[in-house]
């Protein structure tokens, strides 16, 4: 791709300092979103994929959490330099995001048409009347029903699908070049999944932002992104296109994740994809972080991190043993 | 909201029938003679009859169900029994004692309410830090202090010493103004009756005698809201929907005040019960200490000089008074809790 | 949180240390008592000895440290012995009433149903007199004294842990281990003490410790209203009721006898501050939460 990188995130580092020790909770992770793309970020619970997106919004409850280390360029301005004044300019109108609970991220005291209006009001110049009229149009955008009467409805009036609908209206009316989804679909039950799924896809082709959606789910993942990043342990584990990395995964724990489960539509959080426990981040591993799980890890690995390499064009992967990983596959392939 | 009103006033009448039987079954364990007074509206009743057949007339040895049936219908006529310490029945002397404890209490539940919110609104947006610990230590102080020897001392300092403000409603020349045929008493708010008046001398004497009462009446309480308002605060602050403000571009001082405070007011107003509950309490000590001729004063003095039915009646209106408060409680929750409100 | 655990945290929070400190040094002068100011009579040591018939509080001096009250009752008497009365008063009030709180609140919580339904409905209209007035009514009706007082104060003093023992009780009560416990066949009482009591102490003492303060408050109210403690009776509330009509001093000096209110009120309010300390600090522990 040839074209200017939307969003370039370098080398991040957000740790909290807590009581119990510092957690590690992103340590050195790197990729870039290109306009109207959308990156799947991927991993166990706990790996830090949320956090990321609350360090690009620059909403990391501090103290106890502090970006120690990274840029985060977004058209090429550092994000990472930029006061609260002037990040708040770009939060909710460039840059804007929906979350994984529907419902409790909307403030029960306001109707749902307050609480779109107010996000436009802060960055659009427009009357009163106009936003509201803007909030009704999102609401017909999104698929709700009968608008007029559900932009005086609170949020306890409506069903959790409808009130993510809700959210994406609001995260939108901005007309955002990024939108971070941290599992947005999590909480809500099969059938609402894929209609919010569908939503999301046909919005992105009407408005053109780009999306990078955060899930632990590597069904959801290979239906709506282009590319991948997978995390493990607050790093950036495997990078591809999302056709090379399903069809040929360069990493020990994507392998693990995708060919040790019979279906790759599971959740990783409830089915033991692989063997052991996320390891606890107040005490990470020396080396690589993934070798007390890892089928493949030798005493290079409990020493020496790998660093995320190219491994095939456009595909990264940080292991020491890539070779061992094709030799599984070689015989599990013929087996 | 008309629902949960309505289910609020059905259990009403259930809450009025248990505090009847309990301060029944008080009077039950006074013997015959005694709650006497509580059935007769002027001492002449007493005279020259023989005290036997009076009980006996009045059914004090029947069964305690046949007793409380013509006592609370008594009540329900508003006859609580003769007060040997204010010298007319109890219900006059209640009503006539209403209006200075209505005045004290109100003044006293402003402040109280706008100050804690804004000091606990304080404390947790400088959670951990230097005003947070302040505050706090303030505050458990505050609520150590015992109110009496808070009022004393207020007494001492800016009576006693300073000479600011007195105790007692008004100085003498002003009572001696409002008693006057001129000045008409509408409310028997000195305040708001010196304002009708157009009378300031009087509001501002008014206000002066009112200033270290309600500090006194305060202090505990504001210690109280201030620490729920914290605790519920930082509550609030957590929640997901105040992450989903910050990310819209919300300034920090709008998501504090307008989306965070609102939501935290639901907690404060539910304990404000139980501060009402207290603050009558409180009326009953500092009344005493400032010499306010109230409900609360009143109280005192028929305890001390064994007046039971004053007592008794007393605590009566004081249940009702709470009962009805608490009803005002549960409609302004409503009004800030569009969950309860639509219901 | 194991209760180790928060015993440890206890003594580490700067807060909760300051007001072991001050119980601890409440608790040496009320069990050194008779040794730090001996009984004149030591078959009455709770009625404070008198120095004289004058009717003028007499300030410090080297015989009464802490000076005189009105009828020259030793201050400093009284406060020794007012530190036995407030320990007394304290323990027995906040022990039953929580001893029937909890029973209360268990029972209900449990059973649940109407049997609920009918207690709860008996809390509140405990709930719907002010404490205060309830407080002197009833010993109004008793009479006065400091046994009849405490009656009053435990008749309308068991609510709060009632209510909180409940709530406790009904969210323990869905949780796995009790019902494993249920289907192991474990009787009801057992399943009741061994669970539901043993996960639900904290925050019946946070609320205990809390009320420790307040109770004796209360009571010392009554005792300065002249309702409660009878006269003479090495009591804090009594000792300061000697003050009220002194409060605006003489001869010029507005507060020359500031010492019969200020060392009494000391005494009660440093008596309430250190358990109020150690309610808060343990709240805190126990609600990471709020940290
Ligand atoms: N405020 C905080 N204080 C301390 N540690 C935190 C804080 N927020 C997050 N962490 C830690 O950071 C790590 C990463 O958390 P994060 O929320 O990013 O995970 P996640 O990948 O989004 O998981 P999930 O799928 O459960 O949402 C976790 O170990 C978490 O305990
Ligand atoms: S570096 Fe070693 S431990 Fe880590 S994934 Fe590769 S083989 Fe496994
Ligand atoms: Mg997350």
């Amino acid at each position: 791709m040839s074209k200017e990188k939307l969003i370039d995130v370098n080398d991040l580092a957000t740790y909290f300092h807590t009581e119990e020790g510092t957690v590690k909770a992103v340590d050195g992770v790197s990729f870039e979103i290109y306009p109207g793309e959308t990156l799947g970020i991927v991993g166990e619970s706990g790996c830090g994929k949320s956090v990321t997106s609350l360090s690009i919004m620059r909403l990391i409850e501090s103290p106890p959490g502090k970006i120690e280390n990274g840029e985060i360029l977004f058209n090429g301005k550092d994000l990472t330099k930029l006061n609260q004044k002037q990040m708040r300019k770009i939060r909710g109108n460039d840059i804007s995001m929906i979350f994984q609970e529907p419902m409790t991220s909307l403030n029960p005291v306001y109707t749902v048409g307050d609480q779109i209006m107010e996000a436009i009001l802060i960055h659009k110049d427009v009357s009163k009347k106009e936003a509201r009229q803007e909030a009704i149009d999102m609401l017909t955008k999104v698929g709700i029903p009968l608008p007029e009467q559900r932009v005086d409805e609170y949020p306890h009036q409506l069903s959790g699908g409808m009130r993510q609908r809700v959210m994406i209206a609001m995260s939108l009316s901005c007309d955002p070049q990024l939108l971070i989804a941290d599992e947005p679909t999590t909480a809500l039950d099969v059938t609402i999944q894929a209609q919010i799924l569908e939503l999301m896809n046909s919005l992105k082709r009407q408005f053109g932002m780009a999306i990078m959606m955060i899930t632990h789910d590597l069904g959801v993942i290979a239906e709506v992104s282009d590319r991948v990043a997978v995390m493990y342990a607050g790093k950036v584990v495997e990078y591809a296109d999302v056709k090379d990395l399903y069809g040929d995964p360069k990493h020990p724990y994507t392998w693990g994740l995708m060919y040790s489960i019979p279906h790759i539509e599971k959740d990783l959080e409830r089915l033991e994809a692989i063997p052991g426990n996320v390891p606890n981040p107040l005490n990470f591993p020396e080396g690589c972080k993934f070798n007390t799980r890892c089928q493949f890890a030798t005493d290079k690995c409990r020493v020496d991190e790998p660093e995320l390499e190219e491994v095939e064009e456009g595909h990264y992967s940080a292991c020491w043993h890539v070779d061992k990983l094709e030799e599984q596959k070689a015989k599990q392939g013929r087996g | 909201m008309i629902s949960y009103i309505v289910r609020r006033l059905l259990i009403l009448p259930i809450i009025l029938i248990g505090v009847t039987l309990l301060v029944f079954s008080m009077i039950m364990m006074l013997g015959p003679y005694e709650r006497l007074s509580t059935y007769i509206k002027d001492p002449a009743e007493l005279k020259n009859v023989d005290v036997d057949v009076l009980v006996t007339k009045l059914g004090l040895n029947d069964p305690w169900y046949e007793q409380y049936g013509r006592w609370i219908s008594g009540v329900a006529r508003g006859d609580m029994g003769w007060s040997e310490s204010a010298g007319s029945t109890v219900t006059q002397a209640f009503l006539s004692r209403f209006p200075a404890t209505a005045e004290l209490g109100l003044l006293a539940l402003l402040p109280v309410v706008v100050g804690g919110v804004i000091l606990g609104v304080f404390a947790s947006v400088h959670h951990n830090d230097f005003w947070d610990h302040v505050s706090r230590v303030l505050a458990i102080i505050g609520w150590s202090v015992p109110t009496f020897v808070f009022g004393l001392i207020m007494l001492m300092i800016f009576y006693g010493t300073l000479g600011w403000f007195p105790p007692s409603r008004l100085d003498s020349w002003a009572l001696d103004i409002v008693n006057s045929a001129g000045f008409i008493n509408y409310t028997n708010f000195f305040i708001i009756d010196g304002l009708l008046n157009a009378n300031f001398a009087i509001v501002g004497n008014a206000i002066r005698h009112l200033v270290a009462p309600v500090i006194t009446i305060s202090i505990l309480w504001w210690a109280f809201i201030m620490r729920i308002t914290r605790s519920s605060m930082l509550e609030i602050l957590r929640r997901d929907y105040i992450r989903t403000a910050r990310a819209k571009g919300v300034k920090e001082n709008v998501v504090v005040y307008k989306h965070a405070v609102r939501n935290a007011l639901i907690p404060v107003v539910t304990v404000a019960g139980r501060m009402v509950l207290g603050l009558l309490g409180g009326l009953v000590i500092t009344e005493t200490i400032f010499n306010i001729k109230g409900l609360g004063q009143f109280m005192a003095q028929a305890a001390q000089q064994l007046d039971y039915p004053a007592v008794l009646g007393g605590t009566l209106y004081f249940g009702f008074l709470l009962i009805l408060i608490n009803l005002c409680v549960d409609v302004s929750y409503a009004i800030i809790d569009p969950r309860i409100r639509l219901e | 949180m194991e209760w180790q655990e928060v015993v440890i945290r206890l003594f580490k929070n700067k807060i909760s240390l300051i007001g072991l400190i001050l119980i601890i040094f409440f608790g040496v002068i009320a069990i050194g008592a008779p040794w730090i100011a001996p009984p004149s009579d030591p078959s009455e040591p709770y009625m404070v000895p008198r120095a004289g018939w004058g009717f003028e509080p007499q300030p410090p001096s080297s015989e009464h440290i802490f000076g005189t009250a009105e009828g020259q009752y030793d201050i400093f008497y009284g406060i020794i012995w007012g530190t036995r009365t407030a320990f007394r008063i304290g323990f027995i009030i906040v022990g039953i009433s929580s001893f029937i709180g909890i029973l209360v609140g268990t029972l209900a919580g449990y059973y649940g149903g109407w049997f609920d339904e009918v207690v709860m409905r008996i809390t509140d209209i405990f709930m719907a007199i002010p404490f205060l007035i309830a407080a002197i009514v009833m010993t109004t009706i008793l009479g006065q004294g400091l046994r009849n007082v405490m009656i009053a104060l435990i008749t309308f003093g068991w609510m709060n842990s009632a209510r909180l023992m409940r709530s406790q009780v009904l969210s323990i009560k869905e949780e796995e281990f009790v019902i494993a416990a249920d289907a192991l066949g474990a009787g009801d009482f057992r399943i009741i003490f061994k669970h539901v009591i043993l996960n639900t102490i904290f925050p019946l003492v946070i609320e205990a410790s809390m009320r420790m303060g307040s109770m004796v408050i209360t009571a010392s109210t009554l005792s300065f209203l002249g309702i409660g403690a009878p006269e003479g009776y090495a009591d804090w509330g009594q000792m300061i009721s000697f003050a009220r009509n002194w409060i605006l001093g003489g001869e010029g000096n507005a507060i020359k006898y500031w010492f019969t209110v200020v060392i009494p009120g000391g005494a009660i309010t440093l008596f309430c501050l250190s358990w109020n300390l150690i309610g808060d600090a343990f709240r805190d522990i126990l609600d990471p939460k709020l940290q």
